[in-house]
């Protein structure tokens, strides 16, 4: 496998190993957000467990994951598990729609005992809770890790990046394989799952324009096999070989207008796509220039939430991008000079 | 493709049909997009080339650093990259990309163009200039200025692009890319640190031009400097226990030919055993010259307005300089005749522990100056163990040949005669050149030098007449610098000696070019 990805996780690796203090009976976090359940807008519940995390994360990680920050790796006992959803019930009551998360695969047995997770399963069924989310890595997407005795709906979300395996092995770290993945999407969908892909854009490597190809390309790829995709754009978290080449100038995460044009590019697909960029319109996040970003991540927003289309949004700073996407093949790399989305006007630093 | 000028670990190309590098590519012109993410695309110089893949999940600070197609050498994240890390590549570029692959660093801004051009880039592209352009920047000496009118931006930037590669062409040709460089480096943190870093590598690889020095604060870090000052240590007085006169440097170069120079001599004649005189002057930015090393590249190519006001980086070289000599255990007294240099040099000897008298003439060359100097000498002189010229002039040979080779027994053990400055000779190996800059061998010095392990080119067989061009060049022995001397090996035989035009490698991987200038054959 691409071994030249190994030196650049040198410091990642060294950041794994320092020892992470997290209060083990607290989960990492929890809050509300508009959703779409069908196409009724509700307020779904979303928490974060703190679990061991990924394996793959613990044996290499992808290149863009900061997860691991939030994990524990010795592991977390049932008991305080336990605590953590004691915590959490509160917050999913009257809710119809929950997400929950780990820092990993919330159906991997070996991170999230079964036992555990049925009870939880058991315990949201009965608040009245009709669908939930949960993420995963394709080699637990098997029946048997999520045969619950009593569960609401279960809608898995698989961290799908790109359908490139080229992509996904130089650029991601990621040991996913195509036909893999529709095989479990297929299986899921049998047992009455449904499923959810996230499709990175401008994953490092990357430069702009090939991003937005790789991430069309990628949801017309998974449109098939899957009832709805997030466009995840790339954000910088910590202690990442993301992180690393965006401070060393040879990455930055894209434009808000490259996810426009995703959408856009990916109306006519049978399924719903849409995004919801984490850290969008700050330097870590994606962006464009300091006049639109507000707006453009509000027109996402009214998108994701089938309120509005994208073809309205316009900025001075979009001839900019039409520049970088033309000439950012040649750049050989996803970098982009500091203050260009804002014309290098003074002081600002996008 | 043919070399045809260098300077530092930079080169003008020629490519023919007018083309020659460093050259600037035009996205829209010049650059086709790759199809997939598993090539490279191509640029066209003259003709089209492929381009290598994108570095996709590399480490762009491992090695190797360059990325290869067939006929060009990519040199990614060159603006992005540290200066360390930018200069330290520059020492690899060769190894990784021969000499025959353009090397191309895209996405580069015009004011770091020079310095990379120095350090051995031979293309680059209108990438930055064409975001500027779209954000309505002007390109101006380098610099971007905001520009207010509705100008068409992209073409005045790209003609004024093309002017800025045609002039870091020029300053090669005119061996005046280092001054060029400096300039860019004045108001450009970026560019001063990478010019910073590189002082090594250039003393150890870079070309080694003949350009007059027209010097600044920053020629203290100019390799020719750095390279005279640190064979200085290799240098020894021509006889022991002489005594050391310190003179100021002149306007005119070598200092000997100066009137100033001339009138000390003339003083200094007249006194006995004057031959135990060892005269060295004081100087920034080289700090110290012993007369043997006058016609050395460059203390004899330099021009600095003398202030006589020594900075402390200034006085710190001089007293690195005083350590490489040792005067203390060389010289059994110092005369300290220079003008307004005489305080601090004689206050740097004296903590070197060296019997040191200062002559306090305000006006070294004025008749009270040269006076006081006669008479000084004299008392110093007095008692002296007499040097007579035959030990004087082989002293002066042995301390020029040193300077000029790390191993110059194959010089020093000939018969030597005549004085310095130009009658000076080792045997028939060996005579004073102004043109090398010190000893410039005979084709039996080459003869000598080859089987002491010195650079020797091994050409094709033919009747060498002129210059030995790179296409004859078989293979080498040893390693040298441009602007070094080597021999030339036929089947066998020396058959000439000369310059270095070219590297080593270089020699031979190129096709077209003058490989070595020669200056004897046989
Ligand atoms: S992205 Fe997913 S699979 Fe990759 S390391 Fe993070 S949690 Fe694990
Ligand atoms: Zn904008």
């Amino acid at each position: 496998m691409p071994e030249a990805f190994v030196p650049l996780t040198d410091f990642v690796n060294e950041a794994k190993s320092i020892p992470r203090e997290h209060a083990l009976d607290q989960p990492v976090a929890k809050w509300t957000e508009d959703e779409l359940l069908g196409d009724e807008l509700v307020e779904a519940g979303v928490a974060i467990l703190r679990t061991r995390g990924c394996y793959w994360s613990i044996k290499e990680g992808c290149s863009m994951c900061g997860y691991f920050n939030d994990t524990v790796p010795g592991g977390v006992s049932d008991e305080m598990l336990r605590k953590q959803w004691e915590k959490i019930r509160p917050s999913l009551k009257g809710k119809r729609y929950a997400k929950i998360y780990t820092s990993g695969s919330f159906i991997d047995p070996t991170e999230v005992p079964l036992d555990f997770a049925d009870a939880v399963m058991s315990d949201m069924k009965e608040m009245g809770i009709e669908k939930v989310l949960i993420e995963s890595l394709p080699e637990f997407v098997n029946p048997k890790n999520f045969s619950y005795t009593n569960a609401p709906k279960l809608e898995i979300a698989i961290g799908l990046e790109s359908s490139s395996s080229l992509v996904l092995d130089k650029c991601v770290n990621k040991r996913l394989r195509w036909p893999h993945f529709v095989k479990v999407c297929n299986s899921a969908r049998n047992n009455g799952a449904e499923l959810k892909a996230y499709i990175l854009l401008k994953p490092p490597y990357l430069n702009e324009k090939d991003a937005i190809e790789d991430a069309v390309q990628s949801a017309i790829d998974a449109a098939p096999y899957v009832d709805k995709i997030s466009i995840n754009p790339v954000n910088v978290q910590k202690n990442t070989v993301v992180e690393k080449l965006w401070m060393r100038n040879e990455w930055t995460a894209p434009w808000l207008w490259s996810v426009v044009e995703v959408l856009d590019r990916c109306k006519d697909l049978p399924v719903r796509v849409y995004s919801d960029p984490t850290g969008g319109g700050t330097r870590r996040g994606a962006h464009n220039c300091h006049s639109c970003n507000k707006k453009v991540l509000e027109g996402l927003k009214n998108h994701r939430l089938g309120r509005g289309d994208l073809s309205s949004l316009m900025c001075e700073c979009k001839s900019r991008w039409d520049v970088i996407k033309s000439q950012s093949s040649f750049r050989r790399n996803g970098s982009e000079p500091h203050g260009y989305r804002s014309g290098f006007s003074n002081g600002r630093r996008f | 493709m043919e070399p045809v000028g260098h300077e530092g670990l930079g080169r003008l190309l020629d490519l023919g049909e007018n083309l020659r590098t460093p050259h600037i590519v035009f996205r829209k012109e010049d650059l086709t997009e790759a199809t997939d993410l598993e090539s490279g695309g191509s640029i066209v110089v003259g003709k089209p080339f492929d381009l290598p893949p994108k570095p996709l999940g590399l480490d762009s600070e491992k090695e190797p650093y360059l990325h290869l197609s067939e006929n060009i050498a990519v040199l990614d994240n060159a603006s992005s990259l540290k200066p360390q890390k930018i200069v330290e590549i520059a020492s690899k570029i060769r190894k990784e990309a021969g000499y025959a692959r353009l090397v191309y660093a895209p996405a580069v801004e015009p004011s770091e163009m020079p310095i990379l051009a120095y350090l051995g880039v031979d293309i680059f592209d209108d990438l930055s200039v064409e975001l500027r352009s779209s954000t309505g920047w002007l390109l101006e000496d380098g610099h971007w200025v905001k520009n207010q009118s509705n100008d068409d931006l992209t073409s005045i930037n790209g003609e004024e692009l093309k002017r800025w590669l045609s002039k870091i062409r020029s300053s090669i040709s005119n061996g005046r890319l280092r001054e060029f460089v400096e300039r860019t480096s004045l108001h450009n943190p970026r560019v001063s640190q990478i010019l910073h870093y590189s002082t090594k590598v250039l003393v150890e690889k870079g070309a080694k031009i003949h350009t007059p020095i027209r010097a600044n604060a920053l020629s203290l870090q100019n390799p020719s400097v750095i390279d005279f000052q640190e064979r200085l240590s290799r240098f020894t007085p021509p006889v022991e226990n002489m005594v050391l006169l310190v003179l100021p440097c002149s306007a005119r170069k070598p200092y000997f030919k100066s009137s100033s120079h001339k009138r000390f001599f003339n003083a200094i004649r007249e006194v006995d055993n004057y031959l135990s005189l060892h005269i060295v002057s004081v100087t920034s930015p080289l700090g110290l010259v012993p007369r043997e090393l006058e016609f050395c590249y460059p203390a004899a190519h330099y021009d600095i307005a003398v202030t006589g006001v020594w900075s402390p980086t200034e006085v710190e070289m001089i007293r690195r300089q005083l350590s490489r000599i040792e005067p203390e255990t060389h010289y059994s007294q110092a005369i300290v005749h220079a003008g307004s240099s005489s305080e601090i040099m004689t206050s740097l000897l004296k903590e070197r522990g060296l019997d040191t008298i200062d002559t306090k003439a305000e006006r070294p060359s004025s008749f009270e100056g040269l006076e006081v100097l006669q008479n000084v000498a004299r008392m110093s002189l007095n008692g002296t163990k007499p040097v007579n010229s035959k030990q004087r002039a082989k002293g002066e040979a042995i301390g020029l040949a040193n300077f000029q080779y790390s191993n110059s027994d194959f010089l020093t053990t000939s018969e030597i005669s005549g004085r310095m400055p130009y009658k000076l000779r080792c045997g028939d190996l060996a005579a004073i050149s102004p043109v090398v800059g010190g000893f410039g061998l005979t084709l039996n010095g080459g003869k000598a030098y080859a089987s002491n392990g010195g650079a020797t080119i091994k050409a094709e067989n033919f009747k060498l007449v002129g210059d030995l061009f790179a296409v004859g060049v078989k293979g080498y022995e040893g390693d040298w610098q441009i602007g070094d001397q080597v021999v030339i090996e036929q089947n066998s035989e020396i058959t000439a000696v000369g310059i270095a035009k070219m590297n080593p490698e270089e020699m031979v991987s190129m096709k077209r070019g003058i490989a070595v200038e020669v200056r004897h054959h046989a």
